[in-house]
């Protein structure tokens, strides 16, 4: 009776001032690719293109009335995207650019947070796009830098006319210090295709944790001020009920560092998989689709923060297994 | 079958609807009564007589925002297009101003004359001859607009609160009502004591003008969207739950009293409310496109539109409170006549 199973895909755009993220945009725009985007801008000025649909907005950060920090919403966004909403036959998908300083947590969460945004758009992928030449200074300086990159689903490592291939490696192995289940595109003059950056379904992260190196992961990080990354697998099945009261825990405590959540966890008995995801302490969780044929069901969770833990975050995973069989 | 057609007995028997296309974003009636307008998703506008519908294009996107004029006849729109347009009974349309990139998101008007707009963080303030009067700062984005009932202030709801601006003052201090969190929609008392908010966090907040006096209303399993001073001012109807929600603001409500629930039971939300400008009756739309009155005091229900046409998006009566304009999600619009023949 209604269309409005048909959710709009959003693509966040992140990246500090001078990375490459205005001449990202306008490619986008410019390409011929028959789409249509509307594109929610915070200086319009800059941007060279003339799109029918570009929205010129102040990033208002809103704090959620829990009294935490890091519960923050982006209310002009939530204006917007309704507003977009409105008229949503005019357009396949709809970019948001963040200001460089900007941290990319308030746009996720209003994701999770408004009923509106979420029954009508779906957060497709945050694209960061970062500058090869300055990234590990940016790196040194300014905590927004790393968190641009941990909540990444695609990393633009741009600007790679600028540095050599022993360099570019070892900005690349920085990067996965940070997040080691990004996608990372190397790019000149923001050139990359854009089938690589739109559409991806990478905030449903089936795709992430299916691609996500599956190196081996040490435990050598001694300064944990760092964003890092790490992840657990179970065999056996999880007990939900042992999941949620841990995983609840866990982000009510600590997900002020904890920035990424995401997990794919086998329920006992269950065909589907649970996919799991939580920005700071806000979390959501559906059932997608069942395991692939062939493969042996087995539950994953990763995290992307401050100050974690991994023997206790492992302990605390593993202990939500259902008993094993005697 | 029977009972959907006996819902729409009175759409057919005394309304007039038709089919847009495109999300219906408000809905107004000239201060005179004689016109409806509908305010659509593709920037056109759906005007009405007794006659039938016609399309006025307006806008160059959507429009996002309409009201009446401060005269007798013509209505007042926004768009996304940043245009504040006049638009007259016979749908002759005329630029007040323009706001380049910026969405005009929310206008109002008073009999007295005034013209409202809100772009952004700037309230302007526009007299019938298009001039100017008052360019307002907010701290954040303006998400609700109203004049008082005497039209010598205006509200203007933003993140943490409410500002209160006279009209005519000379020197431009608002009285600031505060309240932490993200303010949503606004609605003004009759008697022009009470202020209230909708908030991000499926509650509503208020303030008494006169006492200072905060007022707390939670419960709501979604956001209210629409909320509606009955005309006595004795209760405030909401839209956000699977029922329409009225708090009691007599007899020392609404604080620690319970709200009314009426017009529930088939476990769908209530999207849009308008209380009727004579009598304490209210027009309610839900998400599946029912549209009922609501008596308060016998808390009869009479079906007015049965469910399928797309969610409810706006309800506006006339003044005279014989016509209500229905409009939709999907695009459908209706007006029904409810005088006596
Ligand atoms: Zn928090």
């Amino acid at each position: 009776m209604t269309e409005t199973s048909q959710q709009v895909p959003v693509t966040v755009l992140t990246g500090y001032l001078g990375a490459g993220k205005t001449t990202l945009l306008n490619r986008i725009l410019s390409e011929n690719h028959g789409k249509r985007y509307a594109v929610v801008v915070n200086e319009f000025g800059e941007l060279g293109v003339d799109n029918d649909l570009v929205v010129d907005t102040d990033e208002e950060v809103f704090e959620m009335n829990n009294g935490c920090i890091c519960c923050t919403v982006r209310g002009d966004l939530i204006r917007i995207l309704g507003g977009l909403m409105k008229r949503r036959d005019k357009f396949d998908g709809i970019l948001i650019e963040t200001t460089g300083l900007a941290d990319p947590a308030p746009v996720a969460q209003t994701f999770f947070v408004d009923e509106g945004v979420r029954e009508k758009t779906r957060l497709d992928a945050i694209v960061t796009v970062v500058d090869a030449k300055n990234l590990l200074a940016r790196l040194a300086d300014s905590p927004e830098a790393s968190e641009q990159i941990a909540f990444a689903d695609v990393i633009v490592l741009n600007k790679m006319d600028l540095v050599s291939e022993p360099e570019a490696a070892a900005l690349e192995a920085r990067i996965r210090e940070i997040n080691r289940f990004a996608r990372i595109h190397r790019a000149t003059r923001a050139g990359v295709a854009i089938a690589d950056l739109l559409d991806q379904g990478a905030f449903d992260l089936t795709r992430v944790l299916d691609h996500a190196p599956n190196f081996l992961e040490d435990d050598s990080h001694s300064h944990n001020e760092d964003v890092a990354s790490m992840s657990f697998e179970a065999e056996r099945p999880i007990d939900p009920e042992k999941f949620n009261a841990w995983i609840g825990a866990l982000l009510a405590a600590q997900g002020q560092d904890i920035l990424r959540t995401k997990g794919i966890l086998h329920y006992p008995g269950e065909s589907r998989r649970f996919a799991f995801q939580a920005v700071h302490m806000m979390a959501e969780g559906d059932f997608i689709g069942p395991w692939p044929k062939g493969a042996k069901p087995a539950s994953k969770l990763v995290f992307i923060g401050r100050n974690l833990n991994r023997p206790q975050l492992r302990r605390g995973f593993l202990a939500c297994q259902v008993d094993a069989a005697p | 079958m029977s009972g959907l057609r006996q819902a729409d007995r009175l759409l057919e028997e005394r309304g007039i609807g038709e089919d847009f296309g495109a999300f219906v974003t408000a809905a107004a009636w000239t201060r005179d009564g004689l016109v409806s307008a509908c305010a659509l998703g593709d920037g056109t506008l759906a005007l009405a007589d007794r006659g039938g519908f016609r399309r006025v294009a307006a806008h160059d996107g959507a429009a996002l925002a309409l009201c009446a004029d401060g005269g007798p006849a013509g209505f007042l729109s926004g768009g996304d297009d940043g245009r504040f347009l006049a638009v007259s009974a016979a749908g002759e349309i005329t630029e007040i101003a323009r706001f380049g990139m910026k969405w005009v998101e929310h206008v109002a008007s008073h009999a007295s004359g005034h013209r409202a707009a809100a772009i952004g963080k700037k309230l302007y303030l526009i007299d019938q001859a298009g001039q100017t009067q008052k360019q307002l700062d907010h701290p954040s984005s303006i998400t609700g607009l109203a004049f008082d009932a005497k039209g010598k202030r205006i509200a203007a709801a933003h993140y943490n609160g409410v500002s209160l601006w006279f009209v005519a003052s000379k020197s431009d201090n608002p009285r600031r009502l505060e309240w932490k969190g993200s303010h949503t929609a606004l609605a003004w008392s009759p008697d022009n004591d009470v202020v209230v908010t909708a908030m991000q966090e499926n509650a509503l907040h208020g303030w008494r003008l006169s006492s200072g006096e905060h007022m707390r209303m939670s419960g709501y399993p979604a956001k209210t969207q629409s909320l509606s001073f009955s005309r006595s001012g004795k209760f405030l109807a909401t839209s956000g739950a699977e029922t329409v929600v009225l708090w009691p603001f007599s007899g020392g409500g609404p604080m620690g009293k319970p709200p009314l629930e009426l017009a529930g039971g088939d476990g769908v939300l209530c999207t849009r409310v308008a209380c009727h400008p004579v009598h304490d009756t209210v027009a309610a739309g839900f998400a599946d496109g029912l549209v009922v009155l609501a008596d308060i005091a016998s808390e009869r229900i009479l079906p007015v539109a049965a469910p399928g046409r797309g969610a409810v998006s706006a309800l506006a009566w006339s003044a005279d409170g014989a016509n209500l304009l229905i409009g939709t999600e999907t695009g459908f619009a209706a007006r029904i006549n409810f005088s006596k023949h």
